[in-house]
């Protein structure tokens, strides 16, 4: 009861305070980008600059028809692209994730792919057996990855590789895995660091409030235990998580989300993270002190969300961080037929840990209520 | 009530004591003070009582509970008024004593009849936010009664209250005591000390100096004189008289005999002035 009754009161608190809604309004300041700032899903249109260096009528006769194929109104633009106070005269034709501007002159491709650092350029001519070759120019940033393809892309028959693309069968090993679009791809990241690691930082503040008020003190010269007095601050944390967490979820997923699993693994996370708040505010005695430690975690816990948006980057060490699989876990629990195992595994490590940051945290603060 | 053994705390665990080697003793009904300058030690010596310091070296027994093995039972028997108040700023006076009287498992005051003793009663629905210090200060006190303590530690109970308020409070301290209850009263005011004690402890740099009754102290430390006001051929003559040496005994009376007195006081020394006598030091 006494716990209940701190409870309470902590959400009396909060409801009266500022950190409150200040997690609350985060979450609805993402819910609102993610709805309407970021796409539903990412379309990258990419602009190359050519010129083609082929004898007269042979461009207009042979490789115009193959990329007005591919337009998507059917027709050829004339454009004037500027650079350096010049108009250079160009023809556009627009495919779906390419943009070609084709020029009249080596000079302007040249001039322009140097202004215009994202661009790709590229000089196309005709050797002696009256066959295509290519010189790219590049920005020089791009990976070795690239430069290879584009090394070999033109050495095979375009219409063979086309015929194999078209006869490669591609399987899923698990039937009804849908993915996820590329807005509902930011939930997991969001939830991870909003619906949880927030509570870090909410929780050493009503820590800090606490200490500087004295009310600590006061506390600990009643018949309830220290626990009971963290545990109340823990379960407001829970509440607000679970709160903000809803605001996001809830209109971008619909009903689409494992919501029980989602809860289960919401209420391990913010245990986790409040009680590793609790722990890092009983070392020191205000935020100012704390912000330090309090930014290099976060800093460090935010890791994985560059592993999670860059698969190409994942290394074993950022897989140690516990957001790493938590990122993974948030993202089972949305998608239709997810990993639940996974989720429930994630889930009792999480609770594991926290119950043992508790534990240490309710053993420092009994020692440390006056410092 | 409370007892005080060899007592030893050091911040920083080295050799530097806050408090060194404190022993005493508080009866039951007693109202103790434990005086002494800021930084001598009272508060530290007050908070390893109350469990808020851990214990490092000695013997602590408070309310029948060895503190070194502190039960949260024992919180019920006891009630602290802080120096500093602490009070939830966001909470109303009421909700406050309401939360508070929660968290003990024994019969509690109505919050509402602790606010009357100390004049909030009329401010109960406003937050403790809004009060001045003084409110604050007393809404503190009145909380450190809401679970009958019977061993009640009261620190600077009445620092920065207007003397209408600091004298109700003494008021309050006596009347609890006449209950029964046993006050330990941490202080650098002599004055109060002097009129709610039953016996005082002097602490300075961490060591306790001496304890007995001010009555005692008095007697023992205060100059033995009587200062006398009276007039002699028109003009006002001030004189003081040992009561002790027999000359100045017979001078006494032949002026009393002869001149007509306007003023007349035995002279008494303060237990700040005692305390002075005794340590060296000021109460700053």
């Amino acid at each position: 009861m006494k716990l209940w009754h701190s409870f309470l009161k902590e959400m009396k608190l909060s409801a009266r305070g500022f950190y409150f809604y200040v997690e609350i309004l985060v979450a609805v300041i993402i819910l609102v980008m993610i709805l309407f700032v970021v796409p539903e899903n990412f379309r990258s249109v990419e602009d190359e600059y050519l010129f083609y260096d082929w004898p007269e009528g042979v461009f207009e006769e042979f490789v115009l028809p193959t990329l007005m194929e591919d337009d998507l109104d059917g027709k050829i633009e004339s454009v004037e692209v500027e650079g350096d106070d010049i108009l250079y005269p160009a023809q556009l034709i627009e495919s779906e994730g390419t943009r070609y501007y084709i020029f009249e002159s080596e000079e302007a491709v040249l001039r322009l792919t140097d202004l215009d650092r994202p661009k790709i350029g590229a000089i196309i001519r005709m050797d002696e057996q009256s066959q295509p070759y290519y010189e790219y120019y590049l920005q020089g940033y791009e990976t070795q990855r690239l430069r290879n393809v584009y090394s070999i892309f033109h050495i095979l028959d375009f219409d063979l590789m086309e015929a194999e693309f078209e006869s490669q069968e591609v399987r899923s090993l698990t039937d009804g895995y849908l993915e996820l679009s590329d807005r509902e791809n930011i939930v997991p990241a969001m939830l991870t660091f909003n619906g949880s690691m927030m509570g870090v930082f909410i929780i050493a503040a009503y820590i800090f409030l606490d200490k500087q008020s004295g009310i600590i003190k006061a506390y600990a010269i009643t018949a309830s235990s220290v626990w009971q007095y963290l545990m109340s601050k823990v379960l407001v944390v829970l509440v607000s998580t679970i709160l903000s967490t809803v605001i996001i979820v809830v209109p971008i997923m619909r009903l689409q989300p494992n919501y029980g699993i989602l809860f289960v693994l919401l209420l391990a996370s913010g245990l986790f993270s409040s009680t590793l708040g609790l722990v890092v505010a009983s070392f020191y005695r205000n935020m100012m002190q704390a912000f330090g430690i309090l930014y290099f975690l976060m800093i460090g816990l935010m890791l994985p969300a560059i592993a999670y948006f860059t698969p190409s980057w994942n290394p074993a060490w950022v897989q140690w961080i516990p957001t790493y699989p938590l990122i993974q876990a948030f993202k089972e629990t949305i998608l239709v037929n997810g990993d639940i195992g996974y989720v429930a595994w994630v889930s009792l490590g999480f609770f594991i840990a926290s119950g043992i940051l508790f534990v240490f945290a309710n053993a420092r603060y009994k020692k440390t209520l006056v410092s | 009530m409370i007892k005080v053994s060899n007592l030893y705390h050091s911040y920083n665990k080295d050799e530097h004591y806050a408090v060194k080697d404190v022993s005493f003793e508080v009866e039951e009904g007693e109202i103790f003070g434990f005086l002494g300058p800021s930084g001598a030690g009272k508060s530290t010596t007050q908070n390893i009582m109350t469990g808020l310091l851990q214990l490092q070296k000695g013997n602590v027994t408070v309310a029948g509970y060895d503190v070194k093995t502190i039960s949260n039972k024992m919180f019920n028997q006891i009630g602290m008024s802080f120096e500093e108040s602490n009070v939830y700023s966001k909470l109303s006076a009421k909700e406050n004593l309401e939360f508070y009287r929660k968290l003990f498992d024994v019969e509690t005051r109505d919050p509402m009849e602790l606010l009357r003793l100390v004049g909030l009663h009329d401010k109960a629905d406003i937050r403790a936010g809004e009060f001045s210090k003084g409110m604050k200060h007393r809404l503190t006190f009145a909380r450190s009664m809401i679970n009958n303590p019977t061993l009640w530690f009261l620190d600077e109970p009445t620092t920065g209250l207007d003397p209408a308020i600091a004298s109700e409070i003494k008021g309050i301290i006596r009347e609890q005591n006449k209950k029964g209850v046993t006050i330990f009263l941490t202080t650098h005011n002599m004055y109060i000390a002097d009129e709610l004690c039953d016996r005082v402890a002097f602490i300075v740099d961490g060591e306790l100096l001496l304890i007995d009754s001010p009555r005692n102290l008095k007697l023992q430390y205060g100059d033995k004189l009587v200062e006398v006001e009276y007039i002699k051929e028109g003009e006002t003559i001030k004189e003081s008289f040992s009561t002790i040496q027999k000359e100045d005994l017979d001078k006494l009376q032949e002026v009393i005999g002869k001149y007509e007195i306007q003023t007349m006081h035995t002279k008494e020394a303060t237990l700040e002035e005692i305390f002075i006598k005794v340590t060296g030091r000021e109460l700053v």
